[in-house]
């Protein structure tokens, strides 16, 4: 395997352009600001113009955190169930030990939701 | 592929797997009324028929390019870790950690297997990949186990910071092997060694290295990875901590052991006093200087004994790692000798802890005040483990560190001033530090009276059995070391 140091200096100049490419913009604008435009703060100019609806009420609300158990359920059998995907393409190619394999999985995520339905997660209060 | 062979490789973990599902089964079915001692007969049984597996499975056997590797090494630890992990299943049960535990028995000792199965499948690989999942696994039961049982509150904050910390730890560890495999093109240890030591070594192959040095940094709780560790040791329950303190370190300590030595050790440099060159040993010297001073003096000010354990277990791992520098095959044996017996006496001080945690309601060193003459069982066996941990003969713990710091001074040429003299030193010293906060917590136990309204402590008969046994067996290798450094001599002539 060829190693090289002379090959990471391109790395090396390309890292340097991107720290440059984000700080740069920054501190322009934070000069433009310094010599440009001067502090004016009002209610008008603190608004959200054109960033959204202004703010109501406080930012800490109660909120159902049984969503969350939801969410954790549906990426279970939505994400995991993805990858029966390849075993189902190649089926018909597969040994016995691969397809019992699947199974496992298979049982696997139904012990999951029997576990959930048992403990009652799956009824909305 | 042949499927059986594979199944007749992996049987323990197969067992350690089907036993969790059973456990899951039987929370789903049981419900809340006292199912403890099935439970725990369950957990009891699926972790002997592993441990029968792996005395009566293959010997040796290295399956898909490393991914699955048997040989007496891996059999030892496995072994180690399921006997500890039955420990702490016994902990664990009935009447276990006060409140919260109802009716969630089953469910506790199925994180804790699983926990225990991604532990045994980081011991029995050298595939940098599948080292990572098992270590994933093992992490993040590991931080349900810290909240599962415990009220809420302070728990929930330790776990936020372990899971926290444990994300970050976790990837940094998986982009440093994305570094070393872009470096060697393999993520099999022995193909890796083979690459290093045929080739210059790639410009980037000391950044994969150093973050996965932070990765295993937090897994053994090393300055300045250690911050989780106090918080969690405190706030957890007392099983929990215990084995986080005991399985999951030793673990910890095999894995970072095996893959620097095994995989790395063309690359390791040196940290002699005047000799430094560029490698992983000057880290690791770094990470065990810091761990030793920072660990140990922070355990002087603490007032909760939890906490001062957490901080102990910070200052062994400097000295365990101090042995891992010299990385020759006497540095490993020690480092995996003391980190099995450091696994002993931390179960049984832990178990300690809680039995005085439930019975006064809280572990401050005035809380073990009149234990020597309430609780003589209880206090012996704390007092063998806080001896073994400061290193006084003829417990156990006095030997490794002997050898930890004998397989420190063994390198370098011969006749003259071993270059790690510095390190062992420094460790002597701390050593000398860690016996005044041990004391601390001795005399409360045996010298200071009982407070008039102490509520008697009592034990589960498990609890106690668990801790007697762990005494003995600190007391018994200390006098016959040689039961467990003769197979690990054995077994480690096989690797190197």
């Amino acid at each position: 395997m060829p190693s090289d140091p002379q090959a990471y200096l391109t790395l090396g100049i390309f890292f340097g352009i991107a720290v440059a490419a984000a700080l740069v913009p920054i501190g322009l604008s934070h000069l433009w600001l310094r010599w440009f435009t001067p502090a004016k703060p009002g209610p008008s100019k603190h608004s959200a113009y054109e960033c959204g609806i202004e703010a109501t009420g406080p930012a800490r609300i109660q909120f159902k955190s049984q969503y969350y158990v939801y969410g954790i359920v549906f990426l279970i059998f939505d994400v995991e169930a993805i990858f029966l995907i390849p075993i189902a393409v190649a089926f018909l190619d597969l040994p016995l030990g691969a397809v019992l394999v699947a199974a496992v999985f298979v049982l696997l995520l139904l012990e999951s939701l029997a576990w959930c339905w048992a403990k009652g997660y799956l009824n909305w209060k | 592929m042949n499927y059986l062979e594979l199944i007749s490789h992996v049987l323990p973990e197969i067992a350690v797997l089907v036993t969790a599902l059973v456990l899951i089964g039987m929370g789903c079915a049981g419900g809340s009324r006292g199912g403890g001692k099935a439970v725990l007969a369950v957990t009891a049984a699926g972790l002997g028929l592993a441990l029968a597996a792996v005395v009566f499975g293959p010997e040796s056997g290295r399956l898909l390019e490393g991914m699955i590797v048997v040989d007496a090494l891996t059999r030892l630890f496995k072994a180690v870790l399921l006997a500890l992990t039955l420990g702490t299943a016994l902990f664990l049960f009935p009447g276990g950690e006060a409140g919260g535990n109802e009716g969630r028995g089953a469910e506790n000792s199925a994180l804790l297997l699983l926990a225990l199965l991604g532990l045994l499948v980081v011991v029995g690989t050298e595939n940098l990949l599948l080292l990572f999942v098992g270590l994933e696994l093992a992490s993040l039961a590991l931080y349900l186990m810290v909240v599962f049982a415990a009220p809420a509150g302070r728990p929930a904050e330790a776990a936020l910071r372990y899971f926290f910390f444990g994300s970050v730890a976790a990837a940094f560890l998986l982009f440093g092997f994305s570094f070393i495999y872009g470096a060697t093109g393999s993520i099999d240890l022995r193909v890796i060694a083979k690459v290093l030591a045929a080739h210059p070594v790639e410009p980037i192959l000391p950044l994969g290295v150093g973050l996965a040095l932070v990765g295993f940094g937090f897994k053994v709780a090393a300055v300045p990875f250690h911050l989780w560790a106090p918080d969690v040791y405190q706030s957890a329950p007392a099983p929990a901590a215990g084995f986080i303190a005991s399985a999951s370190k030793v673990a910890g300590f095999f894995i970072v052991a095996k893959v620097l030595v095994l995989g790395f050790g063309v690359v390791e440099g040196s940290a002699d006093w005047g000799a430094f060159a560029m490698g992983w040993a000057p880290l690791v010297a770094v990470l065990a200087a810091l761990s030793m001073v920072v660990g140990n003096l922070a355990a002087l000010a603490q007032q909760s004994v939890r906490r001062l354990l957490a901080y102990s277990g910070i200052g062994h791992s400097g000295f365990i790692l101090t042995a891992l520098v010299a990385a020759n095959a006497e540095a490993v044996r020690a480092v995996l000798f003391y980190s099995v017996i450091y696994g002993v006496a931390s179960l049984a001080a832990f178990g300690v802890a809680g039995c005085v945690l439930r019975a006064r309601g809280a572990d401050r060193l005035e809380d073990f005040a009149g234990l020597g003459r309430t609780a003589p069982a209880a206090a012996g066996v704390l007092a063998l483990a806080l001896l073994s941990l400061a290193g006084l003969p003829p417990l156990v713990g006095f030997f490794g560190k002997f050898q930890l710091f004998a397989a420190a001074l063994s390198g370098g040429t011969p006749g003259t001033v071993p270059g790690l003299l510095w390190l062992v030193a420094l460790a002597l010293l701390m050593s000398a530090v860690s016996l005044y906060y041990y004391l601390r917590v001795l005399k409360q136990v045996f010298f200071a009276p009982a407070p008039a309204d102490a509520a008697p402590t009592r034990d589960t008969s498990a609890g106690t059995a668990v801790c007697l046994v762990c005494g003995s067996v600190l007391v018994l290798l200390g006098l016959f070391p040689s039961l467990v450094l003769q197979p690990l001599q054995r077994a480690l002539v096989q690797l190197f």
